[in-house]
């Protein structure tokens, strides 16, 4: 880690600059996908910005944090199911349940995280798959009689949106789109800002950002919580994608992948975090008639990216602290 | 009382079974800091191999004790080259890399295994013949033991005895404490280092084929998930007892097998893995480094 550059005071390098313009060009490129694929694309693109927003939101605690959380998909969980069950038995309007389900998402990280965020960073990772593993088997249980079991919950429909009902594919596939745009804007901004840096700064050197007067604690749980929030975001949009939501969809297996996704593609890398939940979600879908073989391949890949590159496929700049 | 020494005598069979994997878990850690996540799905690979050779009829002029012990032996030479090559090929060119790297990398093998698995003996459940073990059932008091139960508790007990000593009364066996405490202390007192880290891919797959062979001849049957949920049990043993400390292993895989087999007899068995977690967490809070691990400083 190279900390004597100060990243103010230097002059964006040629890539960064095209990065700056390939970013939103992709984005702008992306939106075209309703008009121009056939519709199980237009699912396939929708999923991708919902995990892209899951995976992302992973990184705040594993790659920006530092913090070895293997249990994310609780939070993901927890949105899609506050959002079920919100609407479906209390009939609640599906936009108004983002909010509530972003909060709860939000204030389970904080809860849960508040105890074990002093525990050694192998012992917070074995802590957090605990925490999935007794989510699953709540929801698979029918905790309190809400949450429909091993099946789960069926029937959630799109939100209505100024007087327009999101309902088709494609109309939820710009929903996704779009919200996964504002949640790139949030992490740029999350970078740049004093609570990113604190985060980075937590995860290089915990003892001298507590020397400098950091309250490590605090920000570890801000840092959980936050993560969370965003993660039972796209929670919400994943149950009214799938317009169903089931204990299935949260295990520990699906916490390994989002854990894999920030480590394969790059710590603390936006553009590393998107490569990487294109390789585990769409890539897959181009190789359908080889599916026995996928989990086998991301074994493989999962190894082989690793020895070849131990810092992710797109690492993050060096320098950036 | 005939209900406590009953689920006694369970709680005991399947610890036993917990700490022979959880000890293979524990030696990797002291070593190499790594959890390594394949580890389950190669003991359950044992599983299957013993399996095989039970019934694929290729020794069929044996009689059954002799297959018996032959299937051991295979399951653990075989498991114990799979585990050479698992470090060969996925941990050790990792060996300078960042610590995560390598969990990826473990993950990853855990999800080669494991898929193997599935497509060489297809998804189904694979059943464990029954009349491979004499149906003997001795009545103690007023619960019952039977021949299972007495071979995996005998023979769990046997190896753990044997690899205890082997760590504390010979020169491999200092070497691998050793190394466990202080790696670069260690070599600079002249120990091999990387033999070391070869001869504990050796022992804790040999251990965990026998362990994973075990849970097959004690349920009579095996699916390849089976090294996710079991694996991850014999972690949580090792990390009650003290991750990377050997007698710590023992300990956490038979008090968690105790604890499973009491809860499930108490409480009810759906929500049996949500007790072992909360029974792991609230061990953590109190004791972050388990019962026998030492309170020691994060290494800077």
């Amino acid at each position: 880690m190279d900390k004597h550059i100060n990243p103010s005071t230097r002059a964006p390098s040629g890539t960064a600059r095209v990065l700056r313009l390939a970013g939103p060009a992709l984005w702008a490129l992306g939106l075209l996908i309703p008009q121009l694929l056939s519709p199980a694309w237009i699912t396939i693109g929708g999923i991708f910005a919902i995990y892209s927003i899951v995976a992302l939101s992973q990184d705040i605690v594993l790659g920006r944090a530092g913090m070895y959380d293997m249990g994310h998909a609780v939070f993901f969980g927890i949105g899609a199911y506050t959002c079920a069950i919100l609407s479906l038995f209390y009939n609640w309007p599906v936009l108004w349940t983002i909010p509530v389900a972003i909060l709860l998402a939000a204030a389970l990280g904080a809860i849960l995280s508040a105890p074990i965020v002093k525990l050694r960073g192998d012992y917070l990772l074995v802590v957090t798959i605990g925490f999935n593993a007794i989510f699953v088997l709540a929801m698979q249980n029918n905790l309190f009689g809400l949450t429909g079991g091993a099946d789960g919950l069926f029937g959630v429909s799109g939100p209505t949106l100024f007087g327009h009902m999101f309902g088709t594919q494609s109309d939820l596939f710009y929903l996704d789109w779009i919200v996964l745009a504002i949640v790139l804007w949030l992490m740029r901004n999350l970078d740049r800002s004093s609570l990113g840096r604190t985060f980075r700064y937590l995860k290089h050197d915990e003892l001298a950002a507590t020397t400098l007067g950091v309250n490590a604690r605090n920000y570890k749980v801000a840092a959980f919580a936050l993560s969370a929030g965003l993660a039972g975001l796209a929670g919400t949009l994943f149950a009214m994608q799938l317009s169903a939501v089931s204990p299935g969809s949260f295990r520990f297996t699906d916490s390994v992948v989002l854990f894999a996704i920030v480590l394969v593609g790059g710590q603390a890398s936006v553009p590393g975090v998107l490569l990487g939940t294109a390789m585990m979600f769409v890539v897959p879908q181009i190789f359908t008639e080889f599916a026995q073989y996928r989990y086998l391949a991301f074994g493989v890949a999962m190894i082989l990216v690793m020895i070849l590159r131990p810092q992710g496929i797109w690492p993050a700049r060096k320098g950036v602290i | 009382m005939d209900f406590i020494l009953q689920q006694f005598i369970n709680g005991v069979t399947v610890g036993g079974i917990y700490a022979l994997i959880a000890l293979g878990y524990t030696m990797v850690y002291g070593v190499l800091k790594l959890i390594n996540f394949a580890h389950g799905d190669l003991c359950i690979l044992g599983a299957f191999i013993g399996l095989t050779t039970l019934t694929s009829g290729i020794f069929g002029g044996l009689s059954t004790p002799v297959l018996l012990i032959l299937a051991f032996l295979i399951a653990m030479i075989v498991i114990a080259v799979a585990g050479t090559l698992l470090d060969q090929f996925a941990y050790k060119p990792l060996r300078k890399a960042p610590r995560l790297s390598a969990v990826v990398s473990a993950l990853g093998a855990s999800m080669l295994i494991q898929n193997g698995i599935m497509l060489i003996w297809s998804p189904n459940v694979q059943v464990f013949p029954n009349d491979l073990l004499p149906n003997i059932t001795w009545q103690i008091g007023g619960a019952y033991l039977s021949f299972v139960q007495l071979l995996i508790i005998a023979g769990a007990f046997a190896l753990m005895a044997g690899l205890y000593f082997f760590v504390h009364h010979t020169r491999v066996g200092t070497a691998i404490r050793a190394t466990a405490i202080d790696q670069d202390a260690a070599r600079l007192m002249g120990v091999n280092v990387n033999r070391v880290i070869a001869m504990v891919f050796i022992i804790g797959p040999v251990l965990g084929a026998v362990g994973g062979l075990f849970i097959g001849l004690y349920y009579r049957q095996t699916y390849f998930t089976m090294g996710w949920s079991y694996g991850l049990s014999a972690f949580i043993a090792a990390i009650i007892g003290g991750i990377g400390n050997i007698p710590g292993a023992m300990l956490g895989g038979l008090l968690l097998g105790l604890f499973n087999a009491f809860a499930a007899g108490y409480v009810s068995s759906s929500w049996q893995d949500a007790i072992t977690f909360a029974l792991l967490i609230a061990i953590l809070l109190v004791r972050p480094t388990g019962l026998l691990g030492e309170r020691v400083a994060e290494k800077v």
